[in-house]
């Protein structure tokens, strides 16, 4: 049996040693741990271009450098493995694409600039990788750093995406692009998301484009005027017709958040909407795009 | 959709002990419907040789939780059902639930502040106010 000494010692080489990759722990099998990810995630993969997908530069370029180091012959042990960035092009856009279609299908009142800070929000290197992360896609992926750096995972998931886009068709990743992103909206309020400078201004354009008159603020309720910590809340009036009311700490603060409360209102995303529909799309529609197109 | 959270189960024992008798029974009959049943699961088999510490059986989550159960004079079915068990869980820590309850939203009419059922300054009818 061990000594005591040799016991501690051991434990604690063993807590002091660098993280290391999953894949160079005993008890790893990639075909096997690949697939286990195509059922995981419910998907019919082709795994050639799932395995391409996983494959990154840096993890190529390092691999053709410790080959020269070795000294061996290019010709012999050539490295057969094609890179994930046409993948994950093509994967970028067709993400973009479909989510802004969602946004201009739900939200038809949204702007331009709201939809489009929605989706960037979404394709966001901080969200993307944390996905993946849940998804072990960071185990999977072959890549030089450990642990992998988050614009690394936001590839290979993109990636992950363009190769499902190969294998199964738009429909099923436009389900499955759908069913990964779209929960990480809830509980997300509009305004965190796209960054207003002057809700005024905007909430006055759009009330002119929908030949509103102009919003007339007035004070409706306040509360500790003369204290440190004063609460008042701002009414906009349209034709002494109440449109929004919002609190704030001092007058310019309420009338702000007022003029927020009233786009959220307008543009439909307030807290009280429908949540979002992910019934199965119905066949009926696969033939309308058809016809469609035809 | 729902992705099941165990990523892999790694079945550590030695093919001498007494003690891991179920658990090589488990991997002679069940074992392979265990992996059929349940194919988004990766099952590593991986007996070591020798007196060696006790048969386990590891299991490693999305999240990066690693649990390990001893499964030492366990039958083959309890340690099915130990799997079946761990291959349901999520990965996050078995710690006590401090409420049993936990809604996303609280209140559904807006949640009351000194500020409601107080009409505004703006209707409060005064002798000299009139309503337009």
């Amino acid at each position: 049996e061990k000594k005591r000494w040799l016991r501690a010692y051991l434990e604690l080489q063993r807590l002091q040693a660098p993280p290391q990759r999953r894949s160079e722990k005993p008890n790893w099998d990639y075909h096997a741990e690949i697939q286990a990810f195509s059922h995981r995630v419910q998907e019919n993969f082709s795994l050639d271009l799932l395995k391409t997908a996983f494959v990154n530069r840096c993890y190529i370029e390092s691999e053709e450098a410790r080959r020269r180091q070795l000294g061996l012959d290019k010709d012999a042990v050539a490295l057969q493995l094609q890179d994930n960035s046409e993948l994950a092009e093509r994967g970028l856009r067709f993400a973009r694409a479909y989510l802004a279609r969602c946004f201009e299908g739900a939200y038809p009142e949204l702007p331009a600039k709201g939809v489009e800070a929605l989706v960037n929000f979404l394709t966001s290197q901080e969200l993307v990788s944390y996905v993946a992360q849940n998804l072990s896609i960071q185990d999977l992926t072959l890549c030089r750093d450990f642990p992998a750096p988050p614009d690394v995972l936001q590839k290979t998931f993109l990636a992950v995406i363009g190769a499902l886009l190969d294998s199964s068709g738009p429909e099923r990743t436009g389900i499955f692009v759908r069913d990964f992103f779209i929960p990480q909206l809830i509980g997300k309020d509009l305004f965190e998301i796209w960054e207003v400078v002057n809700p005024m201004g905007l909430l006055v354009e759009e009330l002119t484009k929908r030949k509103i008159s102009a919003p007339e603020p007035r004070i409706t309720r306040q509360l500790g005027v003369s204290t440190v910590l004063p609460v008042y809340f701002v009414g906009l009036y349209c034709d002494k017709k109440i449109l929004a009311e919002g609190p704030g700490e001092t007058l310019l603060a309420a009338e702000e958040e007022a003029a927020r409360v009233a786009l959220r209102k307008l543009y439909g995303y307030t807290e009280n909407r429908r949540p979002w529909d992910y019934s199965k799309p119905k066949e009926g529609l696969a033939a309308e795009k058809a016809i469609s197109s035809n | 959709r729902y992705v099941r959270q165990l990523q892999r189960l790694q079945l550590l024992f030695s093919p001498t002990a007494a003690d891991a008798r179920g658990a090589r029974q488990f991997v002679e009959e069940a074992a392979q419907d265990f992996a059929r049943q349940h194919p988004d699961v990766v099952l590593y088999v991986s007996p070591r040789a020798g007196p060696g510490p006790a048969p386990v059986l590891r299991a490693e989550y999305l999240n990066g939780t690693v649990r390990e159960e001893l499964i030492a004079s366990k039958t083959s079915e309890e340690i099915v059902q130990l799997a079946t068990k761990l291959a349901n869980q999520s990965g996050l820590d078995i710690i006590r639930i401090r409420k049993p309850f936990h809604t996303d939203n609280p209140s559904i009419q807006g949640q009351w502040h000194p500020l409601t059922n107080k009409p505004s300054i703006l209707t409060i009818q005064g002798p000299r106010l009139q309503h337009q």
